[in-house]
């Protein structure tokens, strides 16, 4: 390798040393032969042309008269210069006058033409000068001197050169080769050596290889100074590096010590939080357990003490005196408030906890509003107050259908207690974009502009109200999260002296397909009154009968096709029917004395509403109610209801198991289901229950879920598997807030589902006689 | 240019006489004295005459001839419009030697031979060159004497008569000339 670095740098000095040196002297010789020879040409032609000068002066006369001899001795004095091949002597006519010739030189060449004006003329040949000169004579050309001279001696001179040149660049060549061997040494050895060191350190890492110093200032002492400077430089930073290395490598032993020092801890941490956690999720559940705890043993006394002393005002065990009145009402109001203040506190708490669940369902505006302005509807009355309804049939909203009543229920609540005696209160909804707009609008005294954000707060209440007592404080702050949970918003928009209205948005629906309604078995306790067939073949006949009917809350189903009426009894199982009588292709009578025969549907109540004044022939057929046309709406209500009544005596020897762990609402339950003249019998636990239906089976289960042992729905799933018992009526009565998928549960399996947080207990009386009602077949199987 | 053409026409034909022509213009028309003529003024170049002769101080360069004139008319065709030294050649013919006064060459015709002995003795103190073609000329003290050599026409000098005219020839016409007679050394 290095010997090759060697030669190659050595071997390239040698030859540009050489090649400088052959070059330069090559051209200094060939400008030197070059000028010479050019220089000695030029003195040749000048002598040449001296020569045919005096050639010509002396050949002057011996042309004017006619003399060759004279001429030929004239030339042959030209034998002196042995260089003169040939000469002549031209007349001017061109004619040879007299030639002199070297022995050998070969024959005289033809003369060459001077051109006019010029007196000479000479050509330089390969081998030979020539040269012609004109011979003048006062003023007149006589003849022309022509002259041939051999180049021989420029040759020779030009040999002799080269000759010369060539050894002077041998030498020179030499020289150079001494001159380059000297500098080799000086000058290729220290960069050779660079190059090797430079080498070694590249393919051994070791920095610490020097190269050997030369002498001298020169740039490759400059260099190799430099190189070393550098290597040291290498060698400090390398050591320096490596320190720094080290150091690094401790830092990471350090850092990774400290990391695993912090990840322990971190673990450590992450455990503590875990069990933080643990325990928070136990406080959550201890909490939730707490609450549901609450909701179930405040409640349980609280509607003992409503209930007996709601019985105990009815005077139903005896006369009492005014006082007695009074107190029993006292004990009903304020029982009634700690109840609310209990549903507040528990709807806030959970609320705020984030637990309340809602069960979204397709909830008709109308009905809700009709359902709420019916619970309130004595207080309304009591105060004189003028209730308008404003809302859309068909309106429908995305709600939690509880949730909704209540927030309705509260909005119309304070509308009340704020208006005063007389004054006018509208509950109001519309479609706005997707959402429902519903507003309570009041002619109470209005609300001031700094109290306005305050009423949403929890337990704030009105300071001028007269009337704090009666509420809880906390109606506003709940409904407003309600209204926040739907997605909508809750405002207030009020003038001081001129009411305050109340309005909120909730996600809205599209409308129930007409009709649907029929024979679908998602509306059972959902309040609806009894179903109502109506049976009519005159079409406005028939929508004025279902309008009446519907407004008051019924169920109402039209039958167009008087043939078909027993069949659609038998499938739609309506309470009460009403029933034309002049139709096509039966008539009503034909119909009557079918329905009445059919054991499917004698107990169904048939209301004739005619045009034809036959009340004996109804009589005598069967019909309960007989109705002449046009129909006032009040009769047609009130002959409906008669017929329900009638039936519930009928099927007064119907009877309910109670099943409940509390004495006090037992008694309570059993009291209120007595007085509607139905046979009742309970059960405390589980157990006894399961007994009981086992020994006799009721025509209908009133349960309560929360029952020592076996719970409620331990009892209903095993109800619902046995075959005997597998379409067993089933109502749940509890205090229990329930999920919404347990709701989807028990509204599969059971008939109705009532709540024991509200006014509950007409409900429940509502709900046993409409299953009776609709239910025949029951009391068939009995 | 028509001058000069015939002045080199002039010397040539010296030089070709008799066995060649001088050109296509003039073929074999030239003769002995047309040769002759461009001779005498051929002379004149080489021949330098006294000053304060009157030959020297005239305006013109003169030819005479002798009464006997063998040229005809050819001696001043070839040289009309010539000129030596400047001076234009004229051709003079006149009846005797005596009148050779302002001439600068008198050519002595070879009939005159009887008589040559008085023409020389008349011109023999006039700076006159004399020429002729008689044989003998210059032996008996004429200056140049033309002479028939062969082909070619030559001429002899003799200078000692030449001298003691004061005439002075140059040296190249001595050397072309085919004898000289010099004079004798100061000595005889």
């Amino acid at each position: 390798m290095s010997t090759t670095k060697d030669r190659s740098i050595a071997e390239r000095l040698t030859w540009m040393n050489m090649l400088v040196c052959g070059v330069a002297l090559v051209l200094a010789c060939a400008a030197f032969i070059g000028y010479d020879l050019a220089t000695f040409r030029a003195a040749r032609v000048r002598n040449l042309s001296t020569q045919a000068q005096i050639i010509g002066a002396n050949s002057i006369t011996a042309l004017l008269f006619d003399d060759p001899e004279s001429a030929t001795k004239t030339l042959s004095a030209l034998k002196a210069d042995p260089q003169i091949l040939s000469a002549a002597v031209y007349t001017t006519e061109g004619k040879p006058f007299a030639a002199y010739s070297r022995p050998g030189s070969g024959p005289l060449p033809a003369p060459p033409s001077i051109p006019r004006g010029q007196s000479e003329k000479y050509w330089i040949g390969k081998n030979e000068i020539l040269l012609a000169r004109s011979i003048e004579f006062d003023g007149a050309p006589s003849g022309v001197v022509f002259i041939r001279s051999d180049v021989e001696a420029l040759n020779k001179r030009l040999e002799l050169y080269v000759g010369i040149g060539s050894i002077v660049l041998l030498f020179s060549l030499l020289a150079a080769l001494v001159v380059s061997a000297v500098f080799r040494k000086s000058v290729a050895q220290p960069i050779v050596r660079l190059a090797e060191t430079a080498k070694a350190v590249s393919l051994n890492k070791t920095y610490s290889l020097r190269v050997p110093q030369v002498h001298g200032h020169g740039e490759v002492s400059v260099l190799i100074d430099s190189f070393n400077d550098m290597m040291e430089q290498i060698e400090r930073g390398e050591e320096s590096l490596k320190e720094a290395h080290d150091k690094l490598e401790l830092r990471v032993i350090d850092r990774t010590a400290e990391l695993v020092a912090a990840k322990q801890e971190l673990e450590a941490y992450s455990e503590s939080v875990l069990r933080a956690k643990e325990d928070i999720e136990r406080a959550s559940r201890f909490k939730d357990q707490f609450l549901s705890t609450m909701s179930h043993e405040l409640r349980t006394p609280l509607n003992a003490v409503l209930g007996f002393s709601e019985l105990l005002g009815d005077a139903r065990y005896g006369p009492l005196t005014e006082r007695q009145v009074r107190y029993v009402n006292h004990i009903h109001t304020s029982g009634q408030h700690l109840l609310r203040l209990i549903n507040d506190i528990l709807d806030l708490s959970k609320i705020e906890a984030g637990r309340l669940q809602l069960s979204i369902e397709r909830v008709s505006v109308e009905s809700c509003f009709a359902e709420v302005c019916g619970s309130l509807q004595p207080l309304v009355d009591k105060n004189a107050h003028k209730l308008i309804r404003d809302v859309p049939s068909g309106l429908v909203v995305h709600a939690d259908a509880t949730r909704f009543k209540q927030m309705l229920m509260n909005l119309l609540g304070n509308a009340i207690k704020f208006t005063p005696k007389g004054g006018k209160i509208k509950l109001a909804a519309r479609q706005a974009g997707e959402m429902v707009r519903i507003e309570v609008r009041d002619s109470g005294p209005g609300i001031p502009e700094d109290e306005r954000n305050r009423i949403f707060e929890a337990f704030h209440r009105l300071r001028q109200s007269d009337k704090a007592a009666e509420g809880t404080g906390l109606g506003l702050a709940i409904t407003r999260r309600l209204v926040e949970l739907h997605g909508g918003q809750l405002d207030v928009e009020s003038q001081l002296g001129s009411g305050s209205c109340f309005y909120f948005t909730l996600p809205g629906a599209c409308a129930p397909e007409a009709g649907k309604t029929l024979g679908e078995p998602g509306v059972r306790g959902s309040g609806a009154l009894a179903r109502v067939l109506v049976v009519e073949d005159d079409p406005s006949a028939a929508y004025l009968l279902e309008s009446q009917l519907s407004s008051a809350g019924y169920e109402v189903a039209i039958c167009d096709q008087p043939e078909r009426a027993v069949d659609l009894a038998i499938e739609f199982q309506p309470a009460v029917m009403t029933l034309d009588v002049v139709m096509l292709p039966v008539n009503g009578w034909d119909v009557l004395s079918r329905l009445k025969s059919d054991p499917r549907t004698a107990n169904i109540g048939v209301v004739m509403v005619t045009v034809m004044d036959q009340r004996n022939t109804g009589a005598l057929l069967g019909a309960d109610e007989y109705i002449v046309k046009p129909v006032d709406k009040s009769v047609l209500l009130s002959a409906v209801e008669r017929c329900l009544s009638r039936r519930n005596h009928a099927d007064a020897r119907n009877s309910i198991l109670v099943v409940e762990d509390d004495a006090a609402t037992r008694e309570l339950i059993a009291d209120l289901l007595a007085q509607n003249e139905y046979s009742v019998t309970s059960a405390e636990d589980g157990e006894q229950a399961r007994r009981q239906v086992q020994a006799s089976m009721p025509d209908l289960v009133l349960l309560d879920l929360i029952l020592p042992g076996i719970s409620g729905f331990a009892l209903i799933a095993e109800w619902r598997k046995n075959p005997s018992t597998a379409n067993l009526p089933i109502f749940v009565l509890t205090n229990k807030d329930l999920t919404s998928e347990e709701k989807d549960y028990l509204r599969a399996n059971t008939r109705a589902l009532i709540s024991k947080h509200g006014e509950w207990r007409d409900d429940l009386v509502r709900e046993v006689e409409r299953v009776q009602r609709t239910a025949p077949q029951l009391t068939g199987a009995q | 240019m028509g001058c000069r053409l015939r002045r080199l026409c002039i010397a040539l034909s010296a030089s070709a006489l008799f066995f060649s022509v001088c050109s296509q213009a003039q073929p074999q028309q030239v003769n002995a004295y047309q040769v002759q003529a461009a001779y005498l003024y051929n002379f004149g170049k080489f021949v330098t005459w006294p000053d304060g002769s009157p030959a020297s101080q005239s305006e013109t360069f003169t030819i005479c001839v002798l009464d006997g004139d063998p040229f005809g008319d050819t001696l001043h065709s070839t040289l009309v419009g010539e000129s030596v030294g400047g001076k234009p050649v004229v051709v003079k013919r006149i009846p005797k030697a005596e009148d050779a006064g302002a001439c600068h060459i008198l050519f002595i015709g070879s009939a005159q031979g009887r008589d040559l002995g008085k023409i020389l003795i008349a011109v023999d103190h006039i700076s006159v060159l004399t020429v002729s073609d008689m044989p003998g000329f210059s032996k008996r003290g004429g200056m140049i004497q033309f002479v028939l050599e062969g082909n070619r026409i030559r001429f002899e000098i003799n200078l000692e008569s030449a001298q003691k005219s004061h005439l002075v020839f140059a040296s190249e016409l001595l050397k072309v000339a085919e004898a000289v007679i010099k004079p004798a050394p100061p000595g005889d």
